[in-house]
Formats: structure tokens, C-alpha cells, sequence
């Protein structure tokens, strides 16, 4: 069986903005406090009364298919699994920052525990291995967020790819393996 | 803490402080320094007997890159695993580049410093034990001649100009991602070493330091200026050109805060047109008016005594005011470079 191509979409017109997957990432990745591999931005209310937009905006790593933080890496701490998920070999790491200021989506930041860089995984070795979905994506309770293999014509993903969705700074050509459904809601359309 | 997603502390941390500006700084100028010491050397091969600003150069070079590697292992989240970087390469990361370019020169700048200071290593109490066995291997190094100062010319060169693309590597950084960066750190490394060339020279090895070739290093200086300048502006105008993120950074840049202030007065100021004009008027003009005169009056047979009364104060003064300069370049693109996204 070919290798797989995990990705993830943000359907941002169904979040409500209630923070359950950046408090389940943090349980289940034990992320230290005052760091975060996730955060949902809440953007308004904005417009005028009744015509009222909130934009909730996903921050995470958007697991790039030319990830500008892997070439940059001194030592290969920083790499793609055969699955397509950019992660952080914590012991091979060095703490030189170089990835973190090579990220254009900002995903990475020092752990101050091990002093490693450290982003979002997906979950990767302690979930997705065991194929359960990422902490995020299994307590949304809207139904927001849609995970899985993309090179597998069968997926809920690929269904769920075939609505209109962007890719965050997509210009910069990164190829990212998150997509986002843009907000439609509010504003009075 | 307000927001209700959590601090938002980690997206707005300038990664790289000043200990890695600083190192930019030191690893330009020992650089510099290391030409420096060569061009002089080259201008005027007296056999065995060395210039005091070869002296000067030979032992900056080794000096100034072995203090910046210090700083940028301390600069690590993780110090002691330093060593992994010498472990692992990956050849398309400008940093293992790095590590490796670093290796090979700060063999070749102590081999060099050792050369010139041969004769010293091996009388002085302290080092004759260990240098002692070492002398046949140094004395094979010196008589290689001057393709094996080309290739140490070479290497010092790629460490200045490697602090550039390890910084113009960053396309999420537009005001470090601009293709004349290695350039411009190579021009300011130069200068900031022939600088501390001429003010080591100047004072620890006065007695050996000829005036032909201390004027050679200052009007070097001289020169290199205005270029850095020329540099810069091509630089600014070019983000400016290339529209779009580029353009809206560079004005930021130019314009917000203490940086920008940093940057017009302290880089552009104090450490280019400054010593230019110090460089011209005290110390440059000083020379040839009083030479002229010299050669007028009296043949120009007391031109050395009048060229020798250069004024130490206003040459120190110089040479900070351009170490200075380079300084506060790196430490202004270092942070503006991160802070302006």
C-alpha cells in the first residue's frame, strides 16, 4: 500500500470559536504552559449592527508539502515522515531557532521543557500511528475540522476537499496540507 | 491575556537576539581582519619580518571567530548539544554550510596566526613545549607560498559572505530574504576588519607598522564606505521595487520605531558617513596637503616625519566609529529583519 498523505481542513464557517481543540491538544500533547501548537483566533465582531461577521482563524502548523522549515534544519531534526507530516526529532535538535524563523505560518516555538523546537504533529506518533483522528479534530464539536489520508479516493477528507477551500499563504508556494473552508457567514450576504 | 485563545507571546519572540547580531558582527570582522592581514602581507613580502597590522590581522582573525562561536552556542535553547551540529549535516541548510566553512577557517586563521607568530610561540615559556614539535609542520604550511594564502583569502571570504545567505535563506523574513545581503555583510565585515586592524596595529605593534601600509588600509576603508552605502541604497530601493510584502517591510524598516532611528542614525550616521568624513577631512586630506607642502619646501625629504605625526586620537576615533557602524548593521537587520514580517 502506498504511503499516506495526511491532511486536515478548517471548515471556519462551522467553528464557534469554543477553544476544545486547543485545550485537547494541550492535554493530550502535555504541551508546557504559556506555549501553544494550536490557537483559534476570534476575529470581530466587526461590521455593524445587524450585519455582523466574527472570523475564527485556525493557528497551527499547515504541514507544508515543501516545508520551508526542513531544508534550513543544521542537523535533519527537523523532517517529513513517510506519511507527509513535518515533525521535530526533539533529541536531534539543537535549539538554533533557524525553522522557527523560517516558518512563514509562524507554527513553531522553542519547548521550554527540552528546549526543542516544537509545532503541531497531528498527532502523529501518539494517535494517528493507532489510527484514531488528532485530538483536535475527535473533541470539535461542530464538525469543523476534517482529517485524513488525501491520497485515498475513498476519505471523508477528499469529499470534504471538493468544496471551495484555500490554502493559507498560498503564494508562497509551500503546498500546505491544511485547507480552509473561508468564513460565508454573517455581514448580511 | 486578555484573549480568550491564550497569550501570544511565542508569535511575537525575536528568535535571534543580540548574541547572534554580535556574532554576525565578529565572524565579518575576523573575516576582514584575516584579508586585511593578507593584503599587507602581499603588498610587501619582507621576508619573515611582519607588518604590525599583519601581526594585527593575524591575530584578530582567530580571536574574534572563536568568541563568536561562543556566542552562538550559548545562543542555543540547547548548549551542550552543540556537538550534534558537527554530527549530522545537511548540505542544503546555509547553517551546516556554516559549520563546516567555520570548522575549516578557524584551523586556517590559528595555522596563520601561528605563522606570523612563529618566532614568539617558540621562545615564550608558556607555548615553546607544545609549539616546539609543532614547528616543522607550520614552517611546511608558510612555504607553500601564495596559493595557500588564496585559499585562506578564499575561506575568510565565504565565512562573511555565508552570515549573509544564512540570513537571505529566509524567504518568511522578506527584509533578510533580498539577494544582496551576503554582499553587503562582506563589504561591512571588511571594513569593520581592516578597522580593528589598523587600530590593533596602531597600538600594540606601533613599532612595526609601516605608514605606507597603514595609509594602504585607511584609504581602503575610505573606500569601502561610500561603497556600503551604495550598497544599502541599492538594497532599500530594490525591496521597494519588488512591491508587495518586500516593499511594506522595507518602509517599515525605514521608518517605525527605535530601529529605524537605529538605522539612520547609528549605521548610516555614525558608522558610514561619519568616519567618511572624518576619514577625509583629519586624516586622508591631513596626508596629502602635508606631503605636498613637504615636497614643496623641502624636497620631500621630510614627507615620513610629517606623515608619521597622523593623528592617533582621530585614527582610533575612525576606526570605532566604523566597527561601531558594522556593529549596529548587524544588530539592526538582525531585529528588524525578524520583527518586521
Amino acid at each position: 500500500m502506498a504511503d499516506k498523505r495526511y491532511g486536515m481542513l478548517f471548515d471556519s464557517n462551522r467553528c464557534i470559536g469554543c477553544q476544545s481543540c486547543s485545550v485537547a491538544c494541550r492535554a493530550e500533547n502535555k504541551v508546557p504552559d504559556d506555549v501553544y501548537r494550536l490557537q483559534v483566533r476570534i476575529d470581530g465582531p466587526k461590521g455593524e449592527y445587524p450585519q455582523l461577521v466574527m472570523d475564527f482563524e485556525r493557528h497551527s502548523c499547515v504541514m507544508c508539502e515543501k516545508a520551508p522549515c526542513v531544508p534550513v534544519c543544521p542537523t535533519g531534526a527537523s523532517y517529513m515522515n513517510k506519511d507527509g507530516v513535518n515533525m521535530v526529532d526533539s533529541k536531534k535538535c539543537v535549539g538554533c531557532k533557524y525553522c522557527i524563523n523560517a516558518c512563514p505560518y509562524q507554527a513553531r516555538f522553542i519547548n521550554p521543557v527540552t528546549g526543542a523546537a516544537d509545532k503541531c504533529t497531528f498527532c502523529y506518533e501518539n494517535r494517528v500511528q493507532k489510527g484514531e483522528k488528532p485530538a483536535c479534530v475527535s473533541i470539535c464539536p461542530t464538525g469543523a475540522l476534517v482529517f485524513g489520508d488525501v491520497n485515498d479516493s475513498k476519505s471523508e477528507i477528499r469529499l470534504a476537499l471538493q468544496q471551495y477551500t484555500v490554502k493559507p499563504k498560498e503564494h508562497l508556494g509551500t503546498h500546505p496540507k491544511l485547507s480552509i473552508i473561508p468564513n460565508k457567514r454573517g455581514g448580511g450576504q | 491575556m486578555d484573549q480568550l485563545w491564550g497569550p501570544m507571546a511565542q508569535y511575537t519572540t525575536v528568535q535571534w537576539e543580540w548574541p547572534v547580531a554580535l556574532y554576525l558582527f565578529l565572524a565579518g570582522l575576523s573575516a576582514g581582519a584575516f584579508i586585511a592581514a593578507l593584503l599587507v602581507k602581499w603588498r610587501d613580502s619582507s621576508d619573515g619580518r611582519y607588518d604590525g597590522l599583519v601581526k594585527a590581522g593575524a591575530l584578530l582573525a582567530p580571536v574574534a571567530i572563536m568568541l563568536g562561536q561562543g556566542l552562538l552556542i550559548i545562543d542555543l535553547s540547547k548548549p551542550l548539544s552543540f556537538w550534534l551540529l558537527m554530527l549530522h549535516y545537511q548540505l542544503q541548510s546555509v547553517m551546516s554550510i556554516g559549520v563546516i566553512l567555520l570548522m575549516i577557517y578557524s584551523g586556517l586563521s590559528t595555522l596563520f596566526a601561528a605563522i606570523v607568530y612563529k618566532e614568539w610561540l617558540a621562545d615564550c615559556e608558556l607555548t615553546e613545549w607544545f609549539f616546539k614539535p609543532l614547528f616543522p609542520i607550520i614552517e611546511w604550511f608558510e612555504n607553500r607560498g601564495a596559493w595557500f594564502e588564496w585559499v585562506m583569502c578564499l575561506v575568510a571570504i565565504a565565512i562573511a559572505v555565508y552570515t549573509g545567505f544564512l540570513l537571505s535563506s529566509l524567504g518568511a523574513k522578506p527584509l533578510l530574504n533580498v539577494p544582496l545581503l551576503p554582499f553587503l555583510f562582506l563589504i561591512s565585515g571588511m571594513s569593520a576588519g581592516v578597522g580593528a586592524s589598523i587600530a590593533l596595529g596602531a597600538t600594540m605593534f606601533n613599532e612595526s607598522v609601516q605608514v605606507r601600509n597603514l595609509q594602504y588600509l585607511l584609504s581602503l576603508d575610505t573606500k569601502l564606505l561610500p561603497i556600503e552605502l551604495f550598497v544599502l541604497f541599492v538594497m532599500f530601493t530594490g525591496l521597494v521595487n519588488m512591491g508587495g510584502q518586500y516593499a511594506v517591510v522595507a518602509k517599515q524598516a525605514l521608518t517605525t520605531g527605535i530601529w529605524a532611528n537605529i538605522f539612520w542614525i547609528g549605521v548610516v550616521g555614525v558608522g558610514l558617513v561619519l568616519p567618511i568624513i572624518v576619514s577625509l577631512t583629519s586624516l586622508h586630506g591631513l596626508n596629502v596637503s602635508a606631503s605636498n607642502t613637504a615636497s614643496l619646501t623641502a624636497g620631500g625629504t621630510n614627507s615620513y616625519e610629517t606623515q608619521q605625526a597622523m593623528p592617533m586620537g582621530i585614527l582610533l576615533l575612525n576606526c570605532t566609529l566604523v566597527m561601531l557602524g558594522s556593529a549596529l548593521l548587524r544588530l539592526y537587520i538582525v531585529y528588524a529583519g525578524q520583527l518586521f514580517i
